[in-house]
């Protein structure tokens, strides 16, 4: 159970100043976590807070001194890549927001301590006895939760093996800080654990991200302080607006349908699976798309084209009976309240003021945020839902209209459009955040906006995940479309 | 938001009976007369006072068609309770009954609490199939039996009511294992209901509030 990661991170950590333990000390998810020094507005969010710095910081690092092809993808799932680029966004716009903030991930930057790769290597070899009892300590504080979920203990085996590539792998300051990223997204986030649940597939996705949404009912639960910040939950937005039911919904549908071509594959005669294995095969590969082009379209394609009507466009494409309504309602609703606030610093601007937005604006930070994480949570769920809608009609559907790989295309770019679509909101909604909280103290607003991308980075996660889902299913409708000319 | 329990039903049973309606009335305490065929399956979530405990009812509203019999045998996986639904103006959603019983039977697990609902009790006069018919076989089958109206809310509360109830004393009794999850069970997060700041959940679908 000893992971090499985890060992990693806490032997970085414990030189840092300020390491408190929090009211949240016997959470196992965060015991080794260093707590920021910052005095935050509320406790229950205490885990996801301090994730931010860290990667903000990475975000940073990323542009300041990386070359991205010198990145080891291997390291990355998935999820590493979306985050990844989302990370250079975030460090983009903080950027150009204001000096209050980049002095402040400065500060976080030092408070950290992330060694040198050179410190980091002289660390690692001069050190293997401490790096022994922690991962002893971590293993300890971990394993209550493996023995009451039963599957923690597969996602701490996925960290062990990146982290053990990672390592092989010469470790460079950029490599570790990814890593360490991945470590925190890891801990301070349910979606993370949740593609590692998935990749190993011990466990599913949703009892994954229903034990997440259970632990931070039970972090709510217990919190005692009134706080407007505890409202800001990803998953039980995620939940309210029935992502994990339907996700839940489509990984029955999955599983059904994977027993089901299974079943079909091995009774076939030789022949025909010969001829059967390569278009099953090419149905797989356009399942593995979606990491590759996200980044190289990227740029150009931001804000060219009308998210409804590409959105509309694609999924015509599926010829299936409904269409995804509800995520362009939920996007539409999403930028009217963005343009809402517009009007509100407009307003201010007019009334003579400066022409910086002022922080007595009558939106607060945390408003805002909440708004963030919701929208996000319900793009996400209606995201879902949509997926498992298409999965019940393609498998309803006897006459099939489109083939699966037509299918399983257009799915691919649905999937990349929503990525791309929930990443853009989250610019602009940080963007917002930032100017609503010139005035706020960098201690407060930081954690805010990297947790706004941290989720922006789950979701991304999670609707890639969901898209996977969708695999068995179209082929089983490719198995079935198959099968039906040679019975007749 | 907290709760002790959660049990996953499922509402099965032909097109046209009323099951996204029952879900409706249940969830919102309203009646929608005319509804969209369902897709696949639909959800609705509330919560329920029993014995001072909260649960929640995660509710999956299957579709009736015929067409959609396959994928939603699917979703019957893991159900705690199923409520069987047919018209009482239409003998041949009765007649059908013993299809859906022997579906639900096979598809899900064992101890899994059935409800019997003959829906639209409003219509009195376009009566097809007499209440002792549907108490007949609830009996020989060993279910649970309401006559139910969607439309007045008639019995609706109640038949999602005595199901959890049927499943909470079959949780006393130890019959079902409540840490397997496979028996539509789940336990909450501890120090349920303790106190106010509980209401982190602004649930559109989720009509909170107790009975």
């Amino acid at each position: 159970m000893a992971s090499q990661e985890e060992e990693n991170v806490t032997e970085v950590q414990e030189p840092a100043p300020g390491d408190s333990c929090g009211p949240l000390e016997d959470e196992p998810a965060t015991v080794t976590r260093k707590r920021p020094e910052a005095k935050l507005p509320s406790d229950v969010t205490s885990a996801e807070q301090q994730v931010p710095k860290d990667v903000e910081k990475a975000g940073l690092l990323w542009e300041k001194d990386s070359d991205p092809s010198a990145i080891s993808p291997t390291g990355w799932g998935y999820l590493g890549s979306w985050g990844k680029s989302l990370m250079s966004t975030a460090s983009a716009t903080v950027a150009t927001v204001g000096q209050g903030i980049s002095t402040a991930i400065e500060k976080a930057e030092t408070s950290l301590g992330i060694p040198s790769p050179s410190e980091l290597t002289v660390d690692r070899q001069g050190n293997p006895e401490a790096e022994t009892s922690d991962a002893a300590k971590e293993n300890e504080s971990s394993s209550p939760i493996s023995g009451a979920f039963g599957v923690f203990s597969s996602i701490t085996t996925a960290v062990q093996n990146t982290g053990k590539s990672v390592l092989s792998g010469g470790l460079d300051a950029l490599e570790f800080i990814g890593k360490k990223t991945m470590d925190v997204i890891a801990e301070g986030d349910p979606g993370f654990k949740k593609t590692k649940g998935l990749m190993n597939r011990n466990s599913t996705l949703s009892q994954i991200l229903r034990e997440a949404k259970e632990k931070e009912e039970q972090q709510i639960s217990d919190m005692v302080s009134v706080d407007s910040e505890k409202k800001a939950h990803y998953g039980l937005f995620f939940d309210d607006f029935l992502g994990l039911s339907h996700l839940e919904a489509l990984e029955l549908l999955s599983q059904e349908s994977e027993a089901k071509v299974t079943c079909i594959v091995s009774a076939l005669p030789g022949k025909e699976l010969e001829s059967l294995k390569p278009e099953l095969e090419q149905l797989k590969e356009a399942f593995s798309l979606v990491e590759f082009e996200e980044e190289e379209e990227e740029e150009e394609r931001e804000g060219t084209k009308d998210f409804a009507h590409e959105l509309a466009g694609l999924f015509a494409e599926l010829h299936i009976a409904t269409k995804p309504e509800k995520v362009v309602r939920a996007r539409k609703a999403a930028y009217e309240w963005m343009a809402g606030l517009n009007s509100e610093s407009e307003q201010e601007d007019k009334h003579g003021e400066t022409t910086v937005v002022q922080s007595d604006h009558r939106t607060s930070v945390e408003d805002i945020h909440s708004f963030a994480i919701r929208s996000q949570a319900e793009l996400t769920a209606y995201s879902i839902e949509m997926f498992h809608k298409t999965a019940a009609l393609v498998l309803y559907c006897e006459k099939q209209d489109a083939t699966a790989l037509e299918r399983a295309k257009a799915l691919s770019q649905i999937t990349i459009l929503m990525c791309k679509e929930l990443s853009s909101l989250t610019k602009q909604i940080t963007t917002h955040l930032t100017a609503a909280g010139v005035k706020e103290k960098s201690d407060v607003l930081n954690p805010l906006i990297t947790t706004v991308f941290l989720e922006a980075s789950n979701s991304a996660s999670y609707i890639q995940d969901a898209f996977q889902l969708l695999l068995p299913v179209l082929q089983l409708s490719h198995v079935q479309a198959c099968a039906e000319p040679a019975e007749q | 938001m907290a709760y002790a329990y959660l049990f996953k039903y499922i509402i099965i049973g032909d097109t046209g009976v009323g099951k996204s309606c029952l879900l409706l009335q249940f969830t919102d305490k309203r009646f929608q007369p005319v509804h969209d065929l369902t897709i696949g399956v639909e959800f609705g979530a509330r919560m329920i006072t029993i014995d001072g405990k909260q649960i929640k009812l995660q509710i999956w509203d299957t579709a009736g068609q015929e067409s959609f019999r396959s994928i939603t045998r699917s979703y019957y996986r893991g159900a705690a309770g199923a409520l069987l639904v047919y018209d009482i103006t239409r003998r041949d959603t009765f007649n059908h009954l013993t299809t859906w019983l022997e579906d639900a039977r096979q598809h899900s697990n064992s101890n899994m609490v059935i409800m019997l609902i003959g829906n639209k009790s409003d219509l009195e006069s376009r009566r097809e199939v007499k209440k002792e018919e549907g108490e007949a076989f609830a009996r020989e089958h060993g279910l649970i039996f309401m006559e139910t109206s969607a439309k007045t809310a008639s019995n609706v509360e109640e038949a999602f009511i005595n199901t959890a109830k049927e499943i909470y004393e079959k949780i006393q009794e130890g019959v079902f294992d409540i840490n397997n999850e496979a028996n539509g069970i789940k336990i909450g997060p501890q120090h349920a209901a303790t106190n106010a700041s509980l209401s982190g959940s602004q649930g559109g679908h989720t009509s909170g509030g107790c009975c």
